[in-house]
């Protein structure tokens, strides 16, 4: 186009001075006509005559104009305006069809802007790392402990970091709780993490004040050193800069701060507020098992590439020790790894469920649309006769549908509001980022994207329709209310179905993850008090003098017989690890007359440190032998306790009291101690982990400073945590209690990512069946509204009330099984995606496949029998006079 | 909606440009100059004129300027731009090409 601002000029002026432009086009028009009479008058003929035959030449004088504002594209917002005003008229004048499309829509539009929220806060919104594409954190996994994303040894993370390529240096951590004291101050437990030198300056961070640690700073022999967050700054130093070295306790042990990190720094957990220098001191046999590797990739390395590596330095390993089996080192994106990957899939299988709520909101809205547009067919062709362009027409339909579809969005707008903070505040506390969850601009941004694109896809397929209505048909028909056509009436069946189909797969979705949660629900924990009236907290006795045994032992009496002592109180014990899923302790062992092959190293399973109480408190059975006594201790023969699956997996077909196993192994030191029970399995690694293999040891001869209290109460535990933090506290002030709760919050929480997938899809699956269910009483009613006539003939004809339920009903209950067939197709080809969020159940569970359809057909019958009974009450003389 | 069948949208743009060529023109002007020159065999209706003329305006093909007619009123007086020569020239020759075509065809067969 060749003057882009004169043409520019041209559009504006023929915008902003609309009356302008239209004047002169009128006197344009004026001349020309006043040019033709003069012609006429000429040649002779009256001014009447020569005006009549000008105006008879210049032909449809207002359609010319149209014409020419169409030419200079003034018109193309001046409609939009027009089809605006019109539409909104159009949708306030059918208030009933109005309201149901706008409600499907806000539902479907609402959830998927909430769930995009949740998604977005979660999945993409970028972390506040330099760079944090290229950071990977690497785990390790072997067997016998088998768990994917398991810890490894300094003595693996050396080999792996002398072979390494494919990683800038790679710097080690690990995770764990500590009680941090001094400088005044209530002594509190926060969550901790101790880490190489490199970890800060891998994930590109600075401090707010101070410094991070020095290289060098991890070698054997350094002092210690801390690193605080910003919010333990904040709340115990007053955000003074002078706690920069300032020494503070932290697990009894004085470390000096260094530096403040920001608070946008996360990790390895969300909740860390505490980083210590973590020594590598130099092996002196196989494990401990803490450690994971952060470590950021070289550039142009990818994550597969990375990982081919690792599965080399493996298998390396593997040859060099032959206890390792499928030995792998699993690397995640730094992003999967706080987000674990369990909650990845579970929010790709929500968004996928909530994509199709809108699927079937928007079916049912183009539903809608279709009888609609049968009723406004007359008005189309009026439109059409009086000169309306069948693309003004589509433009128009569209733009009724577009403005339906945002108002839709406006109102899901609020339904997603709700929606978020309804997550947001029921929360259980272990959602990763669930804060950077918000209604945002990215929000608002998809909510119309996905509202102007579903009014399209709505209002697309029935505008055309109507837009191309046949002139002559249409008129003819005149005043008698029409059938539908066949093929209209298709398309319609074709949706219905559709929708059935959909809501079906979402409902044998929402079984399945019901049933595996119900499954979960069902799973005990291996003790039979009731979890309400368990209460349990981690003491940890900051001052040095209890890492004395002794000392240790005196205090951790007293406080067992304060906590009896408090009303309500059955029984209380001591314990170092819970169920469900507080695991204390892993570590190898050894069986008396063992044979290892050279190389090969002793097994590793759970190791718990316990007073005699624990069993009975928390009603774990004594399947042989005895439990623990008070006189388990320094003074008597070493005993242990093994669990069922232990017994069963390392003495099979053996009598296994009286066996004699070595905490560690040889050289270890450790005496050899007596099996005098057998009790049963308790999950220490989450109710879903089969059981691991576990043995008691009496705290009488293990112990451990840092334990939790375990109290039974005759009713409700919670209220007795305040008393139990006064009775603790009187012995010595600096105990720190921490994690108190009971045992049924332990449980909710252990459950509540399965809880929220389940509610979640539940919901989904509910809002699908309704919108199903809406979807298919419209066209059952539409289509008898249709047929009343033919439904009069009937009855005067002689068939009776039941005959027209049966024929009306027949019609739904078709539909039914089409869409049911077909949903279960898809169902069963869709469910192995859920397959890892299942537990206790198969992805093709049959009472599911078989409950969801009959469920499904249940909701039919109900939204056919309104309109069928509706039918019936036909009165044939009505009809037939129509 | 009744455009002239046996003038085709494009022909009517170029019959307008090359009239608008020889000197600014109101559309009246335009529609009898096209009827002289054609002798009589081209007649351009106002129905199909002004829409074409506003469309070459807003294409910047031509302009207008008001200015009293011959016949002693305010008429509006269309006029070639540069860009609306190049796309005469352009036009002109494409008819010429495509006319030359069609005869060769009509009068061999």
């Amino acid at each position: 186009m060749p003057h882009p601002l004169s043409q520019l000029r041209l559009r504006m002026r023929s915008l902003l001075h609309r009356a302008e432009v239209d004047q002169e086009l009128d006197e344009e028009i004026q001349y020309h006509l006043q040019r033709q009479i003069d012609e006429g008058l000429a040649k002779g003929i009256t001014a009447e005559e020569a005006r009549r035959a000008a105006l008879h030449t210049m032909g449809a004088i207002t359609q010319n104009k149209e014409e020419c504002r169409d030419m200079r594209r003034l018109n193309w917002i001046e409609h939009s305006m027009q089809d605006l005003r019109y539409g909104a008229r159009a949708l306030r004048g059918n208030w009933t069809f109005s309201i149901v499309a706008v409600l499907a829509l806000a539902l479907g539009i609402g959830s998927n802007t909430a769930m995009f929220s949740v998604a977005y806060g979660m999945l993409l919104k970028p972390l506040p790392y330099a760079d944090a594409d290229h950071l990977a954190v690497v785990y390790m996994s072997y067997f016998p402990r088998d768990f994917r994303f398991g810890t490894m040894s300094v003595r693996d993370y050396l080999t792996w970091k002398g072979d390494n390529r494919a990683f800038e240096d790679p710097s080690l951590f690990r995770t764990l709780r500590m009680d941090i004291a001094g400088n005044a101050g209530v002594p509190e437990q926060v969550q901790g993490a101790s880490v190489t030198a490199g970890f800060f300056s891998t994930l590109g961070v600075r401090p707010l004040i101070g410094r991070t640690f020095a290289a060098g700073e991890d070698t054997p022999g350094s002092s210690s050193m801390a690193v605080l967050s910003e919010s333990i700054w904040r709340r115990r130093f007053g955000a003074s800069p002078g706690v920069l070295g300032q020494t503070i306790l932290v697990n009894g042990d004085p470390s000096v701060i260094v530096g403040v990190m920001r608070e946008s720094l996360r990790f390895p957990r969300l909740d860390t507020e505490i980083w210590t220098n973590l020594p590598l001191n130099p092996p002196t046999r196989y494990g401990p098992w803490y450690y994971r590797g952060v470590a950021r990739m070289k550039p142009g390395v990818t994550l597969q590439a990375a990982q081919a590596e690792l599965n080399n330095i493996a298998q390396r390993i593997m040859q060099q020790n032959p206890y390792y089996k499928r030995l792998t080192f699993p690397v995640l994106s730094l992003r999967e790894a706080l987000l674990g990957t369990s909650v990845k899939l579970a929010l790709i299988v929500l968004m996928g469920a909530v994509g199709l709520v809108l699927l079937i909101a928007v079916v049912n809205v183009a539903n809608l649309m279709l009888a609609r547009a049968t009723v406004r067919e007359r008005e189309m062709a009026l439109r059409l006769s009086l000169g309306a362009s069948r693309g003004r027409l589509v433009r128009q339909l569209l733009t009724e549908s577009v403005l339906l579809a945002v108002m839709g969005g406006v109102a899901g707008l609020a339904f997603a509001w709700g929606g978020v903070a309804l997550i947001r505040a029921w929360n259980p506390g272990n959602l990763p980022f669930i804060d950077s969850v918000r209604l945002d601009w990215a929000s608002l941004g998809f909510m119309i994207l996905v509202s102007v694109s579903t009014g399209v896809m709505f209002g697309l397929v029935p505008a055309f329709k109507s837009a191309h209505a046949d002139l002559n048909t249409t008129s003819k028909e005149g005043g008698r209310a029409s059938t539908v056509g066949p093929a209209r009436g298709r398309t319609r069946a074709v949706l219905v179905i559709s929708e059935i189909a959909t809501s079906l797969l979402l409902l044998v979705g929402a079984g399945l993850l019901l049933r595996s949660f119900a499954n979960l629900q069902g799973v005990t924990g291996g003790f039979s008090t009731p979890p309400r009236r368990i209460l349990t907290v981690l003491i940890s006795p900051e001052n040095a003098k209890y890492h004395d045994e002794l000392a240790g032992i005196e205090l951790y009496h007293e406080i067992l017989r304060k906590a009896r002592n408090l009303p309500g109180v059955e029984m209380a014990a001591l314990t170092d690890s819970l169920p469900p899923d507080r695991q204390g302790d892993a570590d190898t062992f050894e069986m008396e007359g063992q044979h290892l092959a050279p190389g090969e190293m002793n097994p590793v399973v759970s190791v718990i440190a316990t007073t005699s109480g624990l069993f009975r408190t928390l009603g774990v059975p004594l399947v042989k032998g005895r439990y623990f006594t008070e006189h388990d201790n320094q003074d008597s023969q070493p005993v242990a306790i093994v669990s069922e699956g232990f017994a069963r997996r390392f003495f099979p077909n053996q009598e296994v009291l009286g066996k004699r196993i070595m905490h560690s192994g040889p050289n270890s030191g450790e005496p050899w101690m007596e099996i005098v029970g057998v009790v049963g399995n308790v999950k220490y690694l989450g109710l879903t982990v089969d059981t691991d293999p576990a043995y008691y040891m009496p705290f009488g001869q293990a112990y451990y400073s840092r334990m939790f209290l375990v109290v039974r109460s005759s009713g409700d535990a919670a209220h007795l945590a305040g008393l139990l933090r006064q009775e603790v506290q009187s012995i010595d002030r600096g105990v720190t209690l921490a994690q108190i709760g009971t045992m049924e919050q332990a449980l909710i929480l252990s459950v509540s990512q399965p809880r929220f997938d389940t509610i979640l899809l539940a919901l989904f699956a509910g809002i699908a069946l309704v919108l199903a269910a809406v979807g298919i009483y419209g066209l059952i009613s539409y289509s008898v509204a249709q047929r009343t006539h033919e439904m009069g003939v009937r009855m005067a004809l002689g068939a009776g009330q039941a005959d027209i339920v049966r024929m009306v009903v027949r019609q739904g209950v078709l539909l039914a099984i089409v869409g049911v067939g077909l949903g279960l197709g898809g169902a069963f080809a869709l469910t192995h995606f859920l397959r890892t969020m299942l537990f206790g159940i198969d992805a093709k569970d049959p009472l599911t496949f078989a409950a969801a359809p009959l469920g499904m057909m249940v909701v039919v019958l109900l939204a056919t029998s309104v309109p069928a009974l509706r039918a019936t009450r036909v009165s044939p003389l009505v009809a037939l006079r129509k | 909606m009744s455009k002239p069948t046996d003038l085709v949208q494009g022909t009517v743009d170029l019959l307008i440009l090359k009239t608008v060529a020889i000197e600014p023109m109101h559309g009246w002007a335009i529609a009898q100059r096209i009827r002289q020159l054609s002798k009589d065999v081209l007649q351009v209706g106002q129905s199909a004129l002004y829409p074409a003329l506003h469309k070459l305006e807003q294409q910047g093909w031509i302009e207008a300027e008001w200015k009293m007619s011959d016949s002693n009123r305010r008429a509006k007086y269309y006029s070639l731009t540069r860009a609306g020569r190049r796309a005469l020239a352009k036009e002109t020759n494409q008819w010429e090409r495509l006319s030359a075509a069609i005869s060769m065809i009509v009068r061999t067969a």
